[in-house]
């Protein structure tokens, strides 16, 4: 990929939306769903299995000490479940945001070089749709078809909770070893990475619109603070409520970190953006989007990237001053993978700063591979990104230091969550 | 054993197979949709009803308690969302019936052979998804929309003025979107009115508003009656116009028991909400039967 920086501006968008989008689909599946909702609500419990339904709360599980070690024979082909537009394209696959087969230049690189096919199909537009299709396989023990999954934090933590990945030998990843970047380093879900290696991150701070702040006379938001400044029906928060609250957490200047968060902080956050809501606060996904465009928005809580990428410079993304939330999808082995060995080389062969820098510089999102801002510096030689647009693909140090991750809460964490956030959205 | 007449034998052996049968036709018949109801209604609620009684989560499982906790959660609770759904549904009932009820009466009594074209009309919307419908709402209802902004133009309007996220937009949005559901039974019964009984209520001196009145009316009382219900019933439990129209301050029950089942993992409170609903809908819909008549809605 060597194109302008506006070319690929476009995918980056495209992960998140497509979260936001099936959640809209979602609603009408869940139309013609409802009545039968209640039917599938056995007493007892609605699981066949009592452990699928079970959410592993902390700690989680000591590694096996005595891991056979994956045997070195290259299989194939390598079935790897992705999010669409999430690696870089090529060709008519980088305009439609669709891959079809040949057009990565990464996977193309990797068939070269190990000889081995690669099945990617972009088969996860939300976690929890994917995750309905292969933990049924992976609660019989079955293989589930995939030897590389791409999933979000919280259910990545869930299926390594519970057992259902399959152990990375480290000994075959000396790049994830070598080159993931500290901050994602030590999750509490797996500390040693033993399970998991992130693929992209993304962060979760503010965005406003320069115009209509201006003509309101509005000084721009730097702090999340600022934000309780405005008129609540020109803003919005996110509908993703470990977002919103994740965010809360630090205007109220409390750690947003799962393990040290109570229910009272969460408490305490609803109970300051409750006065918003008879003011006119909405809470969205991706519509900010269009809601900025329509100038009803004037400040919201965004994802990074996403205004940088709706083409209209009055839209900036700000990295408040409390810290902004960060989120990270990971590549898993789940348990029953054919090709273990080869999904553990794939790993290795995108931590390769070369690779990573690649796909970074058409994907737009957090890359977690060290050395990668490089190469997308020296990819972008001739058309450098704007500083604001390199900011939010390669934070700097003092956004790093800010950044939380408010992913993985224990169960009662997550009840209170939810239970707080459908007061506030009316739910 | 071979010859013996026919109704000799039946003469002796009581009612024949063939009379047994067609003593059975009627329950026959009814077995495909009796073990319907029963599949797909009377054990789905049964098994609600159930959960609503239990107590649990969603990840331990629920165990049955008959415990009467999630019926005090949703009678306390969520009063505004209750409030909400009763209004906005019988606000969108009764513009469904003032806008449905002379749509029908125009092409009953003047559609001439444009009266399946204008049916067609009626129903061409229906072609496209209920989401992508309620959707193109949003977009039409936007503050920059093209409603606002002609309303803004005549001047009808304050130029900070805005209906999306208000009751106002939720209300029009289930309007539009069950208005079919009025038109055509209200169409059914004033089609099948025989225009010379208003011929003769005319020429028994019958002004136009007294034929409308006591001819019109009441004939066709069973389709302003299926109308009603038609759109009542599904518009007070609709979720999807208020959360896509809506804003917090609107949400409706339905909203509600979505999100208990499916984002809290709820399902007692979600299934004790929906029997309440549902009750409630039992209890308005007989009043509403018994204020009606009901001998007069069969037709």
């Amino acid at each position: 990929m060597s194109t302008t920086d506006q070319e690929p501006v476009l995918p980056l968008i495209s992960r998140r939306r497509f979260l936001q989008g099936t959640a809209l689909a979602g609603v009408g599946a869940f139309l013609a769903a409802c009545s039968s909702g209640g039917a599938t609500a056995v007493p007892g419990g609605p699981s066949v299995n009592p452990s699928s339904a079970a959410i592993p709360t902390l700690p989680p599980p000591t590694p096996t000490e005595s891991v056979a070690p994956t045997p070195k024979v290259i299989t194939g082909p390598l079935h790897w479940a992705q999010w669409p537009a999430y690696i870089d394209l090529t060709g008519t696959a980088a305009t439609n945001l669709k891959y079809s087969p040949g057009s990565s230049p990464t996977l193309e690189q990797f068939k070269a070089k190990y000889k081995v096919d690669v099945d990617y199909e972009e088969k996860i537009e939300d976690n929890n749709t994917f995750y309905a299709t292969i933990q049924p396989e992976l609660v019989a023990g079955a293989p589930t078809g995939w030897d590389l999954i791409v999933i979000t934090d919280w259910l990545a933590a869930k299926v390594i909770t519970k057992g259902w990945a399959e152990q990375i030998d480290h000994t075959n990843v000396p790049n994830c070893v070598a080159n993931l970047r500290d901050p994602l380093k030590g999750q509490v879900w797996d500390p040693n990475n033993d399970y998991h290696y992130p693929w992209q991150s993304g962060m979760t701070g503010m965005g406003y619109d320069k115009t209509s702040l201006a003509s309101a006379k509005i000084a721009p938001p730097v702090s999340l603070a600022d934000l309780w400044k405005i008129d609540p029906k020109k803003m919005s928060f996110l509908s993703e409520s470990r977002d919103t609250f994740g965010l809360g957490l630090l205007k109220l200047g409390k750690s947003a970190d799962p393990q040290q968060t109570t229910a009272d902080d969460l408490q305490a956050v609803h109970d300051a953006i409750k006065p918003l809501v008879p003011g006119g606060l909405t809470f969205t996904g991706n519509e900010y989007l269009q809601n900025f465009a329509a100038k009803k928005t004037w400040a919201a809580m965004v994802w990074s990237g996403d205004l940088a990428s709706s083409g209209s410079a009055d839209q900036v993304f700000v990295f408040p001053t409390e810290g902004t939330m960060l989120w990270t999808d990971n590549m898993l082995i789940p348990k029953g993978a054919v090709n273990i060995y080869t999904a553990e080389l794939m790993m290795n062969f995108v931590y390769d700063p070369a690779i990573a820098g690649q796909i970074a510089n058409f994907v737009y999102y957090v890359s977690p591979v060290k050395g990668a801002d490089v190469v997308v510096k020296s990819l972008n030689a001739s058309a450098p990104l704007a500083p604001a647009l390199f900011d939010l693909l390669f934070p700097p140090a003092d956004v790093i230091a800010k950044q939380h991750n408010f992913q993985f809460l224990s169960d009662a964490l997550e009840t209170t969550l939810n239970n707080l956030y459908l007061d506030l959205a009316g739910g | 054993m071979t010859g013996p007449s026919p109704p000799l034998r039946r003469g002796r052996t009581g009612p024949s197979v063939r009379q047994r049968v067609g003593k059975a036709t009627p329950y026959l018949l009814l077995a495909p949709g009796i073990l319907w109801l029963m599949v797909f209604f009377i054990l789905p609620s049964v098994q609600m009803f159930l959960t609503s009684v239990s107590t649990g989560s969603l990840d331990n499982g629920f165990k049955l308690t008959w415990s009467g906790a999630a019926y005090v959660t949703s009678l306390t609770k969520f009063g505004p969302q209750f409030e909400n759904s009763l209004i906005y549904g019988g606000t969108a009932t009764l513009l469904t019936f003032v806008i449905g009820f002379p749509v029908a009466y125009t092409i009953a009594f003047r559609g001439g052979r444009w009266k399946n074209f204008l049916l067609f009309m009626v129903i061409a919307p229906f072609f496209t998804s209920f989401l992508i419908r309620t959707i193109s709402w949003k977009v039409l209802l936007l503050d920059d929309g093209p409603v606002l902004s002609f309303l803004r133009a005549l001047h009808v309007l304050p130029a900070d003025a805005s209906v999306i996220g208000t009751p106002i937009a939720v209300i029009a949005g289930i309007t539009y979107n069950f208005l079919p559901f009025m038109i055509l039974p209200l169409y059914v019964a004033l089609e099948k009115i025989d225009p010379s009984l208003i011929e003769a209520a005319n020429d028994l001196y019958a002004s136009r508003w007294g034929a409308f009145r006591r001819v019109t009316i009441p004939l066709a009382l069973p389709g302003i009656f299926a109308g009603t219900i038609l759109t009542f019933i599904p518009a007070l439990g609709d979720y999807v116009n208020a959360i896509l129209l809506g804003s917090p301050q609107t949400q409706m029950i339905g909203n509600v028991i979505q999100s208990r089942f499916l984002l809290l993992g709820d399902y007692p409170v979600a299934a004790a909400l929906s029997f309440i609903l549902m009750a409630a809908i039992l209890v308005a819909v007989s009043i509403y039967a018994r204020a009606l008549g009901t001998e007069q809605l069969t037709g």
